[in-house]
């Protein structure tokens, strides 16, 4: 029997990723709950940020990330995965909406791309992300890991100068992803800013390994315990250090609206008129190739990063996405996708189920609508902490240890897919992780599948296995060592595919054979598709 | 999972994955069977026949027992080469010892009981025909020897059955004396009896094991 590693039973010192269930499956209430405050408060500035980043209405990304959580999160199968506007699109978006005559027409582009999406699910075409190699979505998530931590280090001390969630080296202000790390840590520490994050850093690595294993206590979200302590905090400042009081451009900034009525009223429509626009169609598909891109990577990373090990249907999250896409862009939201920050902090918050992402949907309308003023109390500091934590726990060092232990040919596409990542942007850096990735793997998988046996002028050339293109080289060197005037018994017993080219290159040998002196004879496939391509004399079982 | 529904899947895999290859590959064997070859070996699990030599279903008319012994008065193995050489029409007999061969080591042993001691009488008769050259090897060695040498004097038993002496008059059959080797898993001939090789004044083989 096949045993999987990871679900083997461990040493006793094993520490499991998550504490073990004490309550049936059907519960978990509590957890996703509480996990889903935890992805809305980081949902909720990458939302904006991202929507800034793209030129696009603020309210359009919360748009994006309410339907994300709401329309996405019912329809997909994934249990942790959370969905919305995604900085891998924001470069594509920015210069979709100054290309195209009006945001109303790009919003039609949105609504279509969700149209494309939705034939990728009717094709049944998604199993072809399950070829990324797992080196290259774990280098991905390291990456990703990283430049939360350098990205949120600015945020954390009060340098707000990239938009919140973006991935870019090279930033809109001019500066890249380190330069923005020294010129902050240089000139512009912000200490309201450095004492809300320390903090709350400190106490989410502290709560990390002191959270209690039993009792009430164990569901509390660290995260949403350091989001209220930064608030907190910051109303302290304005009573006895008014110095170090962060202002409004260090905190959330949600669009004031007068309740849901006022929501509606923001609202923008796609403009159907724009159908004949061919650049309409051409954003649409290449929002569609990449968000399904993107969307695909991140569900098989966040699949990697679920305790219990579940696997997403990703057909059905095309489904989701193409709905969700269709309906982001009727009522005038950004394109989503599936995305990795918000699903590994739902994933890092104890989620269960994909309840979580769907009532963080819930969260960001109820908040975006009821209490815009009081989500704008919250310190930008204060969700760095959060996201530094998390991309701490995306590229912890054992990682890479792991990664190194397994041998090279997992490491260094692994690292390549990091570095090209950290110095380019997600999108890029993926492409040269893959290619990369791919040569080692087709590296990896050779297997030599010749054997020859000779015996004085006897010789059997016997195929192992299937003789692939890839073992071209192989087949003509275990021919070139036949000698002349030898009996040769070429064996494909054990074959069902020889590729065309080696057919040619085994009766490029068989035509050669009769000058040479060489008796030929063949052992065949079973099927007997190879036998009958090649022009040799056949033996093998005689029946009645 | 119990241990015997795992032969039953995997005969299940076995069966489809042929099939897949080719639809027609059950029903042509349902035709009948030609093989070129008798083989009779040891019973021992660790030495199948077609797993060594490579054979597809069809290729191999088989016999198995203890030690791969041979007797005249034996109508279990006497069938099998009653209709393996008068209806099948084989060509060739391997007969195949192997290395290690629990029953060999008993015969060397004793301390055996009803019918495996009774069996065994065939084996002991060979170590006592060679007993001088057994006698004359170390300890460790003489179990190996007498591998060979059993499969030796097998082959010239059966050679003499009437039915294998008439083919191999007629000029059909022939006959091959192996051992395989169970360190390495490769087969080392040992003596042929082409059809006109005499019975008599055949030498004993070198050592090969």
């Amino acid at each position: 029997m096949i045993a999987d590693p990871s679900t083997t039973p461990h040493a006793p010192h094993h520490v499991p990723t998550e504490p073990p269930a004490r309550a049936p499956a059907a519960s978990g209430w509590g957890r996703d709950i509480a996990a889903s405050v935890v992805v809305a408060l980081v949902a909720l500035p990458l939302c904006l940020g991202i929507a800034l980043a793209s030129g696009a209405p603020l309210m359009s990304g919360l748009i994006s990330g309410i339907v994300g959580g709401l329309i996405v999160g019912t329809i997909s199968a994934s249990p942790l995965s959370v969905s919305g506007p995604a900085a891998g699109l924001t470069v594509i978006v920015l210069g979709a909406i100054a290309a195209l005559p009006s945001f109303e027409a790009f919003l039609l582009a949105v609504v279509l791309s969700g149209v494309f999406q939705l034939a990728v699910w009717l094709s049944r075409t998604a199993w072809i992300s399950e070829f990324v190699p797992s080196s290259v979505i774990t280098g991905m998530l390291a990456a990703i890991g990283l430049i939360l931590i350098l990205k949120q280090l600015p945020h954390a001390i009060g340098y707000d100068g990239d938009f919140e969630g973006s991935y870019a080296f090279l930033q809109p202000d001019g500066l890249n992803t380190f330069s923005t790390v020294a010129v902050t840590l240089a000139s512009e520490v912000l200490w309201g800013a450095a004492i809300i994050a320390g903090l709350g850093l400190a106490f989410l690595f502290w709560w990390d390994a002191a959270r209690p294993k039993d009792g009430p206590l164990r569901f509390l979200p660290g995260p949403l315990i350091v989001v209220l302590g930064g608030v907190l905090l910051n109303a302290l400042f304005a009573g006895v250090a008014p110095d170090l009081v962060l202002l409004p451009t260090h905190l959330v900034q949600v669009p004031v609206t007068q309740g849901l009525s006022g929501l509606v009223g923001l609202l923008r429509f796609p403009d159907f008129a724009a159908i004949a626009n061919p650049l309409v169609w051409t954003t649409a598909l290449t929002l569609a190739i990449v968000a399904t891109l993107e969307t695909l990577l991140s569900i098989n990373a966040v699949d990697r990063l679920d305790p219990r090990h579940r696997i997403t249907d990703k057909n059905r999250e095309m489904l989701a996405q193409g709905t969700g896409n269709i309906v982001s862009g009727l009522i005038g939201g950004l394109p989503l996708t599936a995305v990795i920050v918000r699903s590994s902090a739902n994933a890092d918050a104890g989620a269960v189920s994909k309840r979580s992402a769907i009532v963080h949907g819930v969260w960001l309308l109820g908040s975006v609508a009821l209490v815009p003023a009081l989500l704008n109390t919250i310190p930008l500091a204060a969700l760095a902490a959060v996201l530094l934590f998390v991309g701490y726990k995306l590229a912890k060092p054992a990682l890479f240890v792991e990664r190194w232990r397994q041998g090279w040919t997992q490491f260094v596409p692994f690292l390549v897919t990091v570095v090209a990542i950290l110095l380019t942007d997600l999108l890029v850096g993926i492409v040269i992780g893959l290619a990369v990735g791919f040569v080692f793997v087709i590296a990896r998988n050779f297997r030599t599948a010749v054997t020859v046996i000779a015996e004085g002028d006897d010789w059997l050339i016997r195929a192992r296995r299937n003789l692939y293109f890839i073992h071209k080289p192989e087949l003509k060197a275990a021919l070139s060592r036949v000698p002349d005037r030898a009996n040769v018994l070429i064996d494909l017993s054990n074959t069902n595919w020889v590729d065309l080219d080696n057919v040619e290159i085994i009766n490029n040998f068989i035509a050669g054979s009769d000058r040479r002196g060489i008796d030929v004879s063949l052992r065949g496939d079973a099927a007997g598709t190879t036998a009958a391509r090649i022009d040799a004399r056949q033996t093998g079982v005689r029946y009645a | 999972m119990k241990v015997y529904k795992q032969l039953l899947l995997s005969n299940q895999a076995w069966a489809s994955e042929l099939k897949e290859e080719n639809e027609a590959y059950f029903q042509r064997l349902t035709a009948g069977q030609r093989p070129h070859f008798l083989w009779i070996g040891c019973s021992d699990s660790r030495v199948g026949p077609e797993q060594m030599t490579m054979s597809p279903p069809g290729g191999l008319f088989t016999h198995r027992n203890v030690a791969n012994l041979v007797s005249a008065d034996d109508d279990n193995l006497m069938a099998v080469v009653h209709y393996a050489v008068g209806a099948l029409e084989v060509e060739h007999i391997i007969l195949c010892g192997h290395y290690g061969c629990g029953g060999i080591q008993a015969a060397l042993d004793g301390g055996t009981t009803g019918p495996i001691d009774r069996w065994l009488g065939l084996a002991r008769a060979v170590a006592d025909d060679h007993r001088a050259e057994l006698d004359a090897l170390p300890r460790n060695e003489r179990a190996a020897r007498l591998v060979e040498l059993n499969v030796r004097d097998q082959l010239l038993t059966l050679a003499r059955v009437p039915v294998v002496a008439a083919a191999r008059a007629a000029g059909t059959l022939s006959l091959h004396g192996w051992v395989y080797d169970l360190r390495d898993g490769v087969i080392k001939p040992l003596l042929e009896l082409e059809p006109g090789d005499a019975t008599n004044g055949v030498r004993v083989p070198e050592r090969v094991l």
